[in-house]
């Protein structure tokens, strides 16, 4: 096996546990905001929610990669999580900051 | 088999180096020059490998991979300590408690979107640095509309 050859194995093989010990970490924080969403009141359950959210989008998007476990429509249901979360977030902020006023 | 410890002293050393920023609670070695050293290391093991007779394409995406790698176990400490923190700051510690976990959520949405841009962008893969930094955007504002949110109803609750 040449250098190169070696090399790439050994990348693809770091990367592989490298994703995989990230997405486990990942998962524990998710447990943790889980835990607050479902403990706190409103405001701090839409913020464990926000976070979970971003777990989870983060984690999918990692295992839409073809490095990985190549799961393609995990990319959209990622992007989807990512993007509505972050949004939806705010909204909500806003609309408990403003709603209980009139 | 060399690949697995190689695996195992690479994710130990990264955590050991992250940690050790974490525990100092500032920048062991300051970032700008920190890229300048990284950037100089993958030269050099790129243009070692080539000399020897190497793809040039082939080792340069391999040592980007492998620096991937480095950036998600880089992620690995951050992510412990902030499931550490909401596990343990409960209710106990008064109402204010709410922007310790507020600041928490934050680390870990800014260490999500730092890992997806910087790997994304050592694999070459555009769509993962795109929502990473689209998502990188958003966090300050997330953080500030749910304190804002919940100083205004904390408040309200005590003038009631």
């Amino acid at each position: 096996m040449s250098e190169a050859a070696f090399l790439s194995a050994v990348a693809d093989t770091v990367f592989f546990w490298a994703a995989l010990v990230f997405m486990v970490a990942a998962t524990a924080a998710g447990l943790g905001a889980i835990r607050m969403a479902l403990k706190g009141e409103a405001v701090t359950s839409l913020m464990g929610v926000g976070a979970f959210t971003t777990v989870a989008g983060v984690s999918l998007y990692l295992i839409s990669l073809p490095e990985l476990f190549n799961v393609g429509f995990a990319r959209d249901t990622a992007i989807a999580l990512l993007v509505v979360g972050s949004v939806g977030t705010i909204l909500f902020a806003r609309l408990f900051r403003t709603g209980e006023k009139s | 088999m060399i690949a697995e410890i190689f695996t195992v002293v690479y994710a130990a050393a990264v955590f050991a180096y992250v940690s050790w920023n974490i525990k100092k609670g500032s920048f062991v070695v300051d970032p700008s020059k920190l890229v300048l050293y990284l950037f100089a290391a993958f030269l050099v093991i790129v243009g070692a490998l080539y000399f020897m007779g190497n793809d040039l394409e082939g080792t340069a995406l391999a040592v980007m991979k492998i620096g991937a790698a480095g950036i998600l176990f880089a992620g690995v400490p951050p992510m412990i300590a902030a499931t550490i923190g909401l596990f343990r700051f409960g209710d106990e510690y008064g109402s204010n408690i709410f922007y310790v976990r507020n600041h928490i959520a934050g680390i870990i949405d800014t260490v999500s979107s730092l890992v997806m841009i910087f790997a994304g962008i050592l694999i070459l893969r555009i769509d993962l640095v795109a929502v990473g930094f689209f998502f990188f955007l958003f966090i300050p504002f997330t953080g500030g509309a749910l304190a804002n949110a919940y100083y205004y109803v904390n408040q309200r609750r005590s003038e009631k």
